[in-house]
């Protein structure tokens, strides 16, 4: 089989994976250096699909073949999809090549599961080390982890790569029982400790060989059971709690070529992918709980952004007088963004916050309407319900950025 | 994105106190020196002169503009007094400055023939300028310069970006700036001022240029035999931001050589040094490189066209940018392929059209090898296990006479599986070493053996055990009771003692340290670990670790009581 048609199998099978971020490795240059690479620490998107998503990485995996047979995964052993394996050193060499041109900022590899979990990690791993030690790559390069390989293969796998993650796909047991029968939570949550153990030796003695300096990640599919938002983001909560997770990421089922009727025919609203982008967001960057984002049981609102939603949810808290509140929690009214947040509280020190200062911000003025005191405005009295704000202030039905997170990351 | 522009660094004040980089290709020796208000070599002060002149300050880089506007703050000229201006006219500083800076910072003796006609017309603008001979300008007024304004670095380094930014006014603009500021009006580079957010919004424009020149060039491979340049691209940057970009590139690049055209000026990296060359003619991208079909498979296969969604990829790419990106060629077919029916199912149509196979390979002999979980981690008695790692069993010998028990694993017991490591487990060694009983003649356990905690921030924050989960985990300390069969057992700290009494209704202070026959054992009340740890006066530490050392050895001596003995403490049997 030509490289070509590798190359049409292997990136199309890889497709399902959301993670693209080539950010948070350490600085590194080539500079007078034999290979090649850089990493700034920030992560480029070199190029966007008609998708949406961006293309930082080569993604690819090394082979669809898979002995497992996940129903919601097209390579899963029962599918009748075509089949290709790349060898190592095509890897490595589509790798540098796509590299060179500024494709990509790196390699993010993945495979279907051939032989045994232990000699599928062992091919990931050679990857990485050839690149690495052979030709002095100093890219960003991101390893799939296999659950059940052996602990000092993924000690191996942290050694090459800036990133290893280690994908639930499904956020509770019983799914993963019906949906993923070669899985085990059991043995991904293992792995997810191993990883952190080893990032935490790493972070407690400086002088310990690097290991997976960009931290490590997971996804889950929405959509391909039951399981409603709540439980998704208290699942995504746990592991970030548990094994310091730099991001959780969500990918919306796509139905696959034949699919099993264990899995549901149509894909779940992309907005609800979105949803919880923003949720996740609301975790890690401002501090709220899961508890606060979803106190029941049930999917996030799809009209509302779920920091709105508590918001109205919440107005005991509002209006805020931005001249007084502190950083996190005007960070927690509608329509004024972590950035925005900080930039108030310096113009504090300056002067008194005024209406048209927010405007200048480009926060979102009619959201923040209802919620904020400043030095010339306050809401009118009488305050409308949450409900009828919510109707007001609900997204206009529109397709929207899908993934505002994924370059942030 | 990229902070690495050739800055000077050491700007911490304003002006600095070493004079500024000079630019080294000023140009024509011929030309005047009044025409350019802060180049290197001319007497201090001459901006003002000129201004004073009512001359036009031509600048042509950074540099410059911080030399003349020094001067200019230092005579309290207001902004609306100076007329700026660039040696090209437009406020082009494209083929002086950056060039300069680059230079300097790859090390290079700057090339003479970089800037070709930067000279000839920075003369020629100047003698259309009429700028006059020095000694026919007015003298300074008779004064004491003021001294020099103080800037952050971070506001300098803002200032410098915005000049980059090829708007005509520039310089004009960037000087009322630095007036405001020095008038004491800081909020100048807040957003939130009219100038400010400008001042942001220029700076903004021109970190987006570089790094879209950093994520958008692309580069073709020339063929071997056609010697060095190896790869080369084309690009039309909006904003002067090739010298910051090139050094992006000889980061990435290492040995490889390589050439960035774009219509004003060149660099070309030989491997080692960097090369500044005047425009080149485009043409380069004529070339044939089988790189490129990989790539156009590659992009077309990790698109999924059910989720076609056109909108972002268009607002993160502006249009003009995909004209010269070979992929930009392909998205239309793509994208009506994608809306036209292949959007059904996600696989790119090249795929989904091959023949397919399924692995023969029957289930059983897909299951991975793997250490089967013991039965305690299969406990769905309460629902701590859901979010804990594992279950954490004791550890220690079947035989042991003392069984330590404890309240619930740590955060790294859950992640290592085994009680007691970490700080709580060293002390508990301290503790028996002082009270010399060999640790490992004990065994160790929890009443609880999946760790409960809450998340505090990216943390996991111990929590203590409720009752009701302390009394459903019992079933699995009996057993571990009923196997080890101990004849003494130390409860550590509070739920510890709830669980081996089976009651809430007890505390630690009313039992610490009074040997109690239960259940045909002995119990020992005493602190947990972690209380001794936590306790922040270092009396009240020592005190607590004595306390463990002797309910340790008071245990240690219970193992030869006999337990018909009488005893008054002993309310439970
Ligand atoms: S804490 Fe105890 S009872 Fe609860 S699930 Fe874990 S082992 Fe079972």
């Amino acid at each position: 089989m030509e490289l070509k048609d590798k190359l049409e199998i292997l990136a199309d099978a890889a497709k399902y994976d959301a993670s693209c971020a080539s950010s948070g490795a350490p600085k590194r240059d080539s500079v007078d250096k034999d290979g090649l690479g850089a990493t700034t620490g920030m992560g480029i998107c070199h190029s966007y699909t008609p998708d949406g998503r961006c293309v930082s990485l080569l993604k690819i995996l090394l082979t669809n073949f898979c002995v497992y047979d996940c129903q919601y995964c097209v390579n899963r052993r029962s599918s009748n999809v075509p089949r290709a394996r790349f060898t190592v050193d095509e890897v490595v060499k589509l790798t540098q090549d796509f590299y060179l041109r500024n494709y990509i900022d790196g390699l993010f590899l993945s495979s279907g599961i051939i032989q045994s979990s232990d000699y599928t990690m062992e091919q990931l791993v050679e990857v990485a080390r050839r690149l690495r030690e052979d030709h002095k790559f100093r890219g960003y390069i991101h390893l799939k982890t296999i659950p059940d390989a052996d602990p000092r293969l993924i000690e191996l796998a942290g050694k090459y790569a800036d990133r290893l993650s280690v994908n639930i796909e499904l956020p509770t047991q019983d799914s993963v029982t019906r949906l993923a029968p070669e899985k085990s939570v059991h043995t991904i949550k293992l792995a997810m400790g191993s990883i952190r153990t080893k990032l935490d030796e790493k972070d407690d003695h400086p002088k310990a060989p690097v290991f997976a300096p960009a931290g490590q990640s997971t996804q889950m599919i929405v959509g391909a059971d039951a399981s409603d938002d709540q439980t998704i983001l208290n699942t995504a909560q746990t592991l970030y709690g548990s094994y310091k997770l730099k991001r959780v990421y969500y990918s919306a089922f796509s139905p696959i070529p034949q699919s099993p009727s264990s899995v549901p025919s149509a894909p779940p609203p992309l907005l609800r992918e979105h949803r919880l982008y923003q949720a996740d967001f609301l975790m890690r960057g401002y501090g709220f709980n899961a508890g606060e984002i979803l106190p029941q049981s049930g999917n996030l609102a799809l009209d509302i952004d779920p920091k709105l939603g508590w918001a109205l949810a919440n107005r005991e808290h509002f209006p805020l007088d931005l001249n007084r509140a502190d950083e996190s929690m005007i960070a927690r009214v509608p329509g004024i963004g972590l950035r925005s947040a900080k930039r108030l509280i310096d113009l504090r020190r300056l002067r008194r916050i005024r209406w048209e200062d927010l405007s200048r911000l480009r926060c979102s003025l009619k959201k923040l309407a209802p919620f904020v005191v400043v030095a010339d405005y306050k809401p009118a009295q009488g305050m409308a319900s949450s409900e009828l704000l919510r109707r007001h202030l609900a997204d206009a039905p529109e397709q929207m950025n899908l993934f505002p997170e994924l370059q942030a990351a | 994105m990229n902070d690495d522009r050739p800055a000077d660094r050491s700007a911490h004040s304003f002006p600095p106190a070493h004079a500024p980089a000079a630019d080294p290709a000023p140009a024509d020796p011929a030309q005047p020196a009044a025409a350019r208000a802060g180049a290197a070599g001319a007497p201090a002060f001459l901006a003002v002169r000129l201004v004073l002149a009512r001359q036009p300050l031509l600048v042509a880089s950074f540099a410059e503009w911080r030399e003349a506007a020094r001067a200019l703050l230092a005579y309290e000229i207001a902004p609306e007094r100076v007329t700026w201006g660039s040696p090209h006219g437009g406020g082009d500083l494209f083929t002086s400055t950056p060039q300069t800076d680059l230079a300097q910072d790859a090390a290079m003796p700057a090339q003479a023939g970089a800037a070709p006609e930067g000279g000839a017309d920075t003369a020629a603008d100047a003698v259309a300028a009429g700028a006059p001979d020095v000694a026919s300008l007015p003298p300074l007024p008779a004064r004491t310069p003021r001294p020099t304004p103080h800037l952050p670095r971070s506001f300098m380094e803002m200032l410098q970006s915005a000049a980059c930014c090829r708007v005509p006014d520039r310089w004009a603009f960037l000087y009322r700036v630095i007036w405001r500021w020095q008038l004491g009006q800081h909020d100048v580079q807040s957003p939130a001022d009219e100038d400010g957010a400008r001042l942001q919004a220029m700076v903004k424009a021109v970190r987006r240029e570089e790094h879209d020149m950093h994520a958008y060039i692309r580069f073709r491979e020339r063929p071997e035999e056609a010697g060095a340049p190896r790869f080369v691209a084309w690009y039309e940057p909006q904003h002067d931001v090739l010298p910051q970009v090139a050094k992006h590139f000889v980061n990435r690049m290492g040995k490889v050589s390589w050439m960035i055209a774009t219509p004003d000026a060149s660099v070309l990296w030989d491997g080692r040094t960097l090369h500044n060359a005047g425009p080149l003619v485009k043409g380069e991208e004529e070339l044939e490189d089988g790189g490129e079909a990989l790539w156009l498979t590659y992009y077309r296969s990790i698109f999924n066209p059910a989720r076609l969604n056109t909108t972002v990829m268009q607002q993160h790419i502006q249009s003009h940018r995909w004209k010269n990106l070979p992929e930009g060629k392909i998205v239309p077919h793509m994208v009506s392929e994608a809306a036209m029916g292949a959007r059904k199912i996600g696989q790119f149509q090249a795929v989904g059209q091959r023949r397919g196979t399924t692995i023969p390979i029957a289930p059983e002999a897909a299951q991975p090898d793997r250490q089967q979980p013991s039965k305690l981690d299969e406990c769905r008695r309460c629902t701590l296990w859901e979010f804990a790692t594992q279950a954490v069993p004791g550890i220690g010998p079947q035989q042991a006479q003392i069984m330590f028990v404890g309240e619930q694993p740590g955060d790294q017991e859950d992640l290592s599986g085994q009680p007691f490591i970490g700080p709580a487990g060293q002390l508990l060694d301290r503790v028996c070493a002082n009270a010399g009983v060999d640790r490992e003649t004990i065994y160790v356990t929890n009443a609880v053996k999946h760790f409960k905690w809450e998340p505090r921030g990216k943390r996991r924050l111990h929590k203590t055990p409720a009752q009701q989960e302390i009394e459903a985990c019992h079933y699995w300390l009996d057993k571990e009771l009923a196997q080890v069969n101990p004849t003494v057992i130390v409860a550590l700290g509070a739920t510890a003692l709830k669980s081996v009494l089976r009651t809430a209704n007890v505390t630690l202070r009313n039992s610490l340290g009074k040997p109690m026959r239960v259940g045909g054992r002995w119990v020992v009340t005493t602190y947990h670990p972690s209380y001794v740890l936590r306790v922040p006066s270092e009396e009240a530490k020592r005190e607590a670790f004595n306390i463990m050392v002797d309910s340790l050895k008071l245990a240690h001596q219970l193992l030869e009581r006999p337990l018909e003995e009488p005893d008054q403490q002993d309310r439970l049997i």
